[in-house]
């Protein structure tokens, strides 16, 4: 059978039978050993120990100094890296169709079309995130509720962490128009609500009133509850819940700043922002940001391109911001996000803390999750090595207390990585007649290559070897 | 001689031996490097006989005076290569290469855009095959006229184009690389003793020095394959359009190449605008394209950044006749020339100088009688400007 | 005596002097020399825009050099993409006929193109850029350096390449007219897999009867493009053919066998099916983009399978491969598909090697540039880390000694 044709659906169903027998492993207390142990909250422990009890952190300390209870499963992590998951502030992953055609929806919640087989969650914890926040798509007016969940679970409920978190809004105009036609959309769904509020609140008053002048009976209630509809919107515009509201680029800051008077509202920022650091600093709150961190620019008279990281631009202002991570391409890899950061001259720890406490804190979850802090969830992952190298791998990922996914029994790395003997022996098939001659050398190379992931690691940067050896290259 | 019809009366008064113009003003452009003050120059049969102290005393005498007093008279502008707005007779579309196609045989004498050329002190232009052809064929010079327009000269210049607008995805070359073959082999081919039909006879003219080639491009590669053709096949090409000249300029010095540029616009890029300021230094020629109206901003523009007035003035008819094979017909007011030439109030380089009067070959085709003075009295003329 | 001047306020001078005057020394800079080991503490010295020194800390300085202090940095080569993807499309793509051996790919290249700015930005020194993959034999590919003080002299090595093509790029959309003629001008071939592997095989097949028909005739000279052709058949031009899928790597080695012509495979992302075949036949295979290969990532059009085993399954098998962008629209800088091909398993060394030295021995240009040896052309990078770290950046870019401006 040819590989190329493996169905995607038969893989999926490895995976998740794959995941559905790790919870088996999970115990009531846990302790990971290893030799490097970054909290993000405090300073980094040397040859450290995390202890999980109930699926929350009781103690992170030295091995010397931490006594490891004997009914504890331990995790020996000698030689690697334990830090809390990621945190994701913002994400479409998991859901199929995340923008609704209808771009008015404030009823919509994500919480019905998330799919907890979605290749998303599996590569999340490939890449040690341990919590998302799911939201409608950037292409929408009033999109609906989205929630936090952790890429682990069999249905929406198993993976909950927090449900309606808040309003999707955005300035970028998905529904046709230019960018006015967005603004003055989104002012008048807005400016309908409260009209829609008004109406009701002057609606029950005169029935207060008629109930009080004796003209209702005193015993009839005021039944109307605000219309399910509008419930989400209500909400907003009453500040009970947070509004998430995506701003495209600079032209929209302003936009946002005026919305931000009267909503409770957590700008995600989009690319092009340089022009408006000022003004995102004015809001005096935190941001997210898209994954697409760095663009480049045109100057006009010179004609030449200039490169911007909108995460340098906004920690040069003094503005804290969680980044965020793409659903395919290398902005999906975190290591590849915090290397951008490190290399437009953020800070590492500020780099790493931008993809765990800061957006732990923005989803009002920083006493959760975010840090390997006492009392926190039990959700840690076990890297190869440096968190920022692209040689490190995730080796397990702990979500409260359960060990979730172990990189060595990942199908879907096994299938990339190994090369599979029955392929490789295609090499003396069909062809035979032709590279005759050379049927010698041609057995060196149809040798099945051994292929072990652990071997992929990395590591080996430096220590370079004469890379020209043996290679005839013409 | 009721029966008469007024276009055979016109005609009839054209066949008329005319009587001399002694044209007289304060300020007489022969051309952007001799400046007459209280200049005259004496025009016969359409062209200029005698220029400043050289016009004979009888002939003067003779002639009826055109006094433009105070006023400026310059060559008539020479418009660069264009369609006139005929665009769809002037591109060939289904084939690509069609050197021996003349543009002479697609003017219409009264063509309106033609005729609108006068009203911007316009008195030629270069009728010239689309861009949107890699061979479009040979141009023409054409003028207007009183009664309709001619071609002053056939078969002037080959038109070539390397433009992205040659490049047609409907038929061959769709790329470039495929334009600048199909030019470089049908010169190799033209170069070869192997006879051919006349379509590679267009192209030996060339090789043959006996006719001026233009060819337009507009990015630094276009620029670059149009000077390897040139240099390759040894003739002194003149580059329409050629947005990125200033990247080329060495080269262009080298092969002693002239240009036609873009209209410039006064929200252009600082370096395009400066450009014809650093071709006048560096010393290649070069003219403005566009229609009437923004050739000459371009040239107001281009004296704002920079160039001087006499560089400016040539972009508008010198320099353009020159680089195509008409400098001895239009674009001067010397001895021979055509007597084509406008009245201004002013410098046609400020922009509040205003047009009085047109004349072609002679003859009044824009505005009114400057005045109609009696035979002139004698007046003295400098030489001024020089190199 | 020297004067010593800190990174910084270096590049600065080397960007306002006309570079090539004078001597520079590079000091206590990591070294990766490209095909040696590296070189921990190491000096490099260039002048008149070639390197006149590598070594350690004690490769002597000459009198009168400007010394720069790269304490942290690490220098490599300057990086070569056998495989780039530059100029506008349409210009690219002859779509006048299928097979046009004879076209320059130079002819439709703007030294001016932005592509040219973000190569050398991180680190790209050197390109071959080839026609695009419209045609079945599109024409002749050329070695650019990015960066020339004259644009003529960015010519690194012209007919440096024939590109062949095979898949379902050459095909794609093409279609008779409804009522057409096969000589009308709208009418496209080849329209299927069939066609264009048959539009290929006939050309050679024209070509070798030329070949063999000239032979002591004098006659009419042969066609220009029968010529690219029999040179590639005579051994004097490489060809490099794009086969993406397994069925296309096997089509393009068959070709090759069958006309006995030698072939490099252009952006083979199935190699790792045939790894056997691709050695016997002795075939260099540029892998075009292996960040293409994530976990859930798929690749190009004719991409079935892409795997990350596959650059290291080539290395340990003793297949020559580069590592490349230019076939795959996702890829990302070449260090970082470099950078990627690290993460799947190859040496660190192997993987600087695959973008620098490796690419220059492909190419035939490995006396002027694709490592740091002395007399070689001064194209090198000071990377501000370790240029596999994802958070490296270049922090200066030179070529031929000219330290180019780099987009920040």
């Amino acid at each position: 059978m040819n590989s190329m044709s493996l169905p995607a659906s038969l893989l999926r169903c490895a995976v998740a039978a794959a995941l559905a027998a790790l919870p088996a492993v999970a115990q009531d207390l846990l302790a990971v050993k290893a030799s490097r142990i970054v909290p993000v909250s405090g300073p980094v422990v040397d040859d450290g120990v995390v202890l999980i009890q109930n699926g929350r952190i009781t103690k992170v300390g030295k091995q010397s100094e931490v006594e490891i209870p004997w009914a504890a499963k331990v995790i020996d992590a000698t030689g690697k890296t334990v830090m809390p998951t990621w945190v994701v502030a913002h994400s479409q992953g998991g859901v199929r169709n995340f923008n609704e055609n209808m771009q008015n929806v404030p009823w919509l919640t994500v919480a019905d079309a998330i799919d907890p087989a979605a290749v998303y969650f599996e590569d999340c914890l490939r890449n040690g995130v341990g919590a998302v926040h799911v939201m409608p798509g950037n292409q929408t007016l009033l999109a609906g509720q989205g929630m936090v969940v952790r890429p682990f679970g069999r249905t929406v409920e198993d993976m909950t962490i927090a449900a309606n978190t808040g309003m999707k809004m955005s300035l970028a105009s998905g529904g046709g128009g230019g960018r006015l036609q967005q603004i003055r959309r989104l002012r008048r769904a807005i400016t309908d609500v409260r009209e829609y509020l008004a109406d009701f609140d002057r609606r029950k008053g005169e029935f207060e009133k008629e109930q009080a002048a004796g003209a209702i009976p005193a015993d009839k209630k005021w039944t109307e509850e605000i219309d399910r509809t509008k419930k989400g919107a209500v909400d907003l515009v009453q500040k009970k819940a947070k509004g998430w509201l995506y701003v495209p680029s600079f032209a929209e800051m302003d936009e946002a700043l005026r919305l931000a008077q009267d909503l409770d509202l957590q700008i995600v920022l989009g690319s092009n922002i340089d022009e408006a650091v000022g003004l995102v600093k004015k809001l005096g709150k935190p941001v997210v940001l898209d994954d697409a961190i760095e663009y480049f620019e045109t100057d006009e008279e010179t004609q030449k391109e200039k490169r911007f990281c909108t995460a340098k631009l906004l920690a040069d202002a003094g503005v804290p911001f969680a980044l965020t991570l793409g659903l395919g391409g290398p902005t999906s890899y975190p290591w590849w996000q915090l290397g951008a950061c490190v290399r437009n001259g953020i800070a590492r720890d500020k780099a790493i803390e931008a993809l765990t406490m800061v957006p732990a804190q923005l989803l009002g979850l920083g006493d959760q999750i975010g840090s390997l802090g006492e009392g926190k969830l039990g959700n840690l992952q076990i890297l190869t090595g440096d968190p920022l190298q692209a040689t490190t791998w995730v080796e397990t990922v702990v979500l409260e207390g359960q060990v979730v996914y172990e990189r060595s029994k990942d199908p879907r790395l096994q299938y990339l990585f190994e090369a599979e003997k029955a392929k490789a022996s295609k090499a003396a098939g069909p062809e035979r007649k032709e590279t005759e001659k050379k049927e010698s050398d041609k057995k060196d190379g149809a040798e099945p290559a051994k292929a072990e992931p652990a071997k992929a690691e990395g590591g080996k940067q430096d220590a370079p070897k004469s890379g020209g050896d043996g290679r005839e290259v013409r | 001689m009721r029966a008469l019809l007024p276009s055979t009366l016109l005609a009839l008064a054209a066949t008329l031996p005319a009587q001399d113009l002694l044209v007289r003003a304060k300020t007489v452009v022969v051309a952007p490097d001799t400046v007459l003050t209280d200049g005259r120059f004496l025009v016969r049969d359409g062209k200029v006989a005698y220029v400043g102290s050289d016009v004979p005393a009888d002939a003067a005498a003779k002639a009826t005076v055109v006094d433009c007093g105070d006023a400026v008279v310059v060559p008539g502008f020479v418009l660069a290569p264009t369609t006139l707005g005929r665009d769809g007779d002037l591109a060939e579309g289904a084939l690509p290469f069609t050197p021996d196609l003349r543009a002479a045989e697609a003017f219409d004498p009264w063509q309106d855009e033609l005729a609108k050329l006068p009203r911007a002190g316009f008195t030629a232009a270069v009728l010239a095959p689309s861009p949107r052809n890699l061979a479009g064929g040979l141009g023409a010079l054409v003028k207007p006229g009183a009664t309709g327009g001619r071609v002053a000269t056939a078969d002037l210049h080959l038109a070539l184009s390397l433009t992205a607008a040659a490049r047609n995805p409907e038929r061959p070359p769709t790329s470039l690389m495929g334009g600048v073959d199909l030019l470089r082999s049908a010169f190799a081919q033209a170069k070869s003793a192997a006879a051919a039909g006349p379509d590679v006879a267009v192209l030996r003219d060339v090789l043959q020095g006996g006719r001026k080639v233009a060819i337009a491009a507009d990015t630094l590669v276009e620029l670059q394959a149009a000077l390897d053709l040139a240099r390759d096949f040894g003739f002194e090409p003149v580059l329409v359009g050629a947005r990125d000249a200033d990247k080329a300029l060495p080269r262009l010095v080298a092969q002693r190449a002239a240009v036609v540029l873009a209209p410039l616009a006064p929200e252009m890029r600082r370096a395009q605008l400066e450009l014809p300021a650093r071709f006048a230094e560096a010393g290649v020629p070069f003219c403005f394209s566009g229609n009437p109206e923004q050739t000459r901003l371009s040239a107001v523009l281009a004296v704002r950044h920079g160039l001087d007035r006499q560089t400016a003035w040539a972009a508008l008819g010198r320099a353009t006749a020159t680089m195509f094979g008409a400098a001895g017909q239009v674009g001067a007011l010397r001895q021979g020339c055509a007597a084509d030439f406008a009245v201004w109030s002013g410098d046609p380089l400020d922009l509040g100088s205003s047009l009085r009067a047109v004349y072609v070959d002679g003859a009044r085709v824009h505005g009114g009688q400057p005045s109609a003075a009696a035979p002139a009295a004698s007046s003295s003329s400098t030489a001024a400007g020089g190199r | 005596m020297h004067r010593s001047l800190p990174l910084a306020a270096a590049l600065a001078l080397a960007a306002l002097l006309p570079a090539q005057d004078g001597v520079t020394a590079y000091r206590n800079a990591r070294i990766l020399p490209g095909g040696a080991p590296a070189i921990a503490n190491g000096t490099l010295v260039v002048g008149g825009g070639k390197v006149l020194a590598v070594g350690g800390a004690d490769t002597p300085v000459p009198d009168g050099a400007t010394v720069v202090d790269c304490a942290g940095k690490t220098i490599t080569p300057g990086l070569i993409d056998a495989s780039f993807r530059a100029g506008n499309t349409p210009d690219m793509n002859e779509n006048g006929a299928e097979v046009t051996p004879h076209l320059r790919v130079l002819d439709s290249l703007d030294p001016d193109d932005p592509s040219f700015v973000r190569a050398r930005s991180a680190g790209v020194t050197t390109v071959h850029v080839m026609p695009g993959s419209r045609s079945v034999i599109g024409g002749l590919g050329v070695v650019l350096k990015t960066h020339a003080a004259d644009p003529q002299a960015m010519v690194v090595k012209n007919d440096a390449s024939l590109r062949i093509v095979m898949g379902s790029e050459p095909s794609m959309g093409n279609r008779a007219i409804r009522g057409g003629s096969v000589d009308s001008i709208y009418y496209r071939r080849p329209t299927t897999r069939m066609g264009v592997v048959w539009a290929a095989r006939k050309a050679f097949f024209d070509a070798k009867e030329a070949m063999e028909q000239s032979v002591g005739a004098p006659g009419a000279p042969p066609s220009p493009g029968m010529e690219v052709l029999a040179r590639v058949l005579r051994g004097q031009l490489t060809a490099v053919t794009t086969a993406r899928s397994e069925q296309d790597l096997r089509t393009a080695l068959r070709l090759a066998t069958e006309f006995g012509y030698r072939t490099v495979i252009d952006d083979a992302q199935d190699a790792h099916m045939l790894v056997g075949e691709l050695k016997a036949a002795g075939t260099t295979v540029m892998l075009g983009a292996p960040s293409a290969t994530a976990v859930a990532g798929s690749a190009a059009s004719d991409g079935a399978d892409p795997r990350s085993a596959t650059v290291r399954l080539l290395a340990d098998a003793g297949v020559p491969f580069v590592i490349t962008t230019g076939s795959n629209l996702a890829a990302l800088d070449l260090v970082r598909e470099a950078m990627f091909a690290a993460r799947n398993g190859l040496d660190a060394a192997r993987a600087l090697d695959a973008v620098t030295i490796a690419p220059a021995k492909l190419l035939g240009i490995d006396q002027r540039t694709g490592s740091l040896q002395k007399g070689k052309d001064a194209d090198f990078v000071i990377w501000s880390t370790d240029p596999l770290d994802p958070a490296a950046a270049a922090a200066s870019v030179h070529i031929d000694g000219i330290a180019v401006q780099v987009i920040r």
